[in-house]
Parts: C-alpha cells; structure tokens; sequence
C-alpha cells in the first residue's frame, strides 16, 4: 500500500519517533507503513490521519 | 491532603499483595502444622514461604528493570502468523515421523519424557526464528 506518511510527517517535522507515540505504536511499525510493508487496520489508519492533521485516511493511504 | 503514590503501579501493589498473602498461608500451614491434613504435604507451608519471597523478589526486580514496552497491532499480526508456521511445523514434522516410523523396520524407542521435552523446545525455537524472520518482512 502506497502511503505519504513521510511527506506529511516531514511537513509537520515530527519524527517517526513522536508519531509512534502518537498513535501508540513502534518506530519499526511507522518505517514499515512508509515503506509499504505492512497494511495497517482501519483504526491506526484513523489514528495516523488524526495525528499528521488531515481530514481523509485517503489522503495519507491509497490502495 | 491524601498523597498519592506514583512510584508503584496498582497492579504492582496488588502482586505484593498477593505474595505477602502467600507467606502469611505458608506460615499459619506450618505454625499450624496442618499442611498435611487437607493438602497432603507436610512441605507446602514451607513451600508456600518460599514462593511468597521469590515472588516478591520477582515483582522488585521487574519494577526496576523491565522497561515499558510497546506491543502495537504489527507484532500481533506477525505472532499469529508465526504461531500458524509454528503450527505447520508440527503436522509436517508428525507426517515425517509416521513416514520414517514406517520405513524403520525396528520401532522408535525414545522416551516419551524425552521427546516431548526435545518436541517443545523445538516448537519454540521455531516459534521465535519465524517470529524474527516475519518481522523483516512486515
């Protein structure tokens, strides 16, 4: 799954860090998420487009 | 003004609890001397005594070094998926043994203690080099 996590979370200048603890996950689960490695479930998807400030989970995640 | 305690947990408090109320049982089993007459051992007060302490030696060392740790979705999905290879392991590991239990012409005569033993320790090790491997791909 193709994601801009990295882009929003650049464009806010936080690190993979602080937005694994923002929505209660590790920095490994993050880096897998940028990468496309891992498919998260509907509520870290919610979670992660609360936290990087957008309004649509399709914003940041696109199938 | 009541004061709170932030340095140990509740669950914590609960666990000496626990451990405290296990030595004091040890100790009235022994004092009593009744251990033997509804649980069979004269040893368990004993027994009981020094669990009580090992447990509380247990809970002060985890209090102290165990560090938080974050179990998150991710981990969840690669355990279940190492516990199904874990369990894919076991039934191709059966079939080969009923295949070689069939090509043998003497019977296999390994202890039952000793092949459950060397039977869990391997489900183990399977589990966790699974475990690790799917971590790199997830």
């Amino acid at each position: 799954m193709k994601t801009k996590i990295t882009f929003y979370r650049n464009k806010l200048g936080i690190t993979q860090e602080d937005l694994g603890n923002l929505v209660g996950v590790t920095r490994q689960t993050i880096i897998s998420l940028e990468q496309g490695k891992y498919n998260p479930s509907l509520e870290l998807a919610s979670k992660i487009t609360k936290a990087l400030k957008r309004k649509y989970i399709e914003e940041v995640f696109k199938v | 003004m009541k004061k709170q305690n932030k340095n140990i947990p509740p669950r914590e408090i609960a666990r000496y609890a626990f451990a405290i109320f296990v030595i004091l049982l040890g100790v009235y089993f022994d004092y009593m001397d009744i251990s033997d007459q509804f649980l069979g051992f004269s040893s368990v007060g004993s027994w009981l005594t020094y669990v009580g302490f090992v447990m509380i030696a247990v809970i002060t060392l985890q209090l102290f070094y165990t560090k938080k740790r974050v179990v998150d979705e991710r981990m969840i999905f690669v355990a279940n998926k190492a516990m199904r290879m874990t369990f894919l392991a076991l039934v191709l590991f059966a079939f080969l043994i009923i295949i070689l239990d069939g090509i043998k012409t003497t019977t296999i005569t390994t202890p039952y203690h000793l092949f459950m033993s060397y039977l869990i320790c391997g489900l183990m090790i399977v589990y966790f080099i699974s475990y690790k491997i799917l971590l790199r791909f997830y």
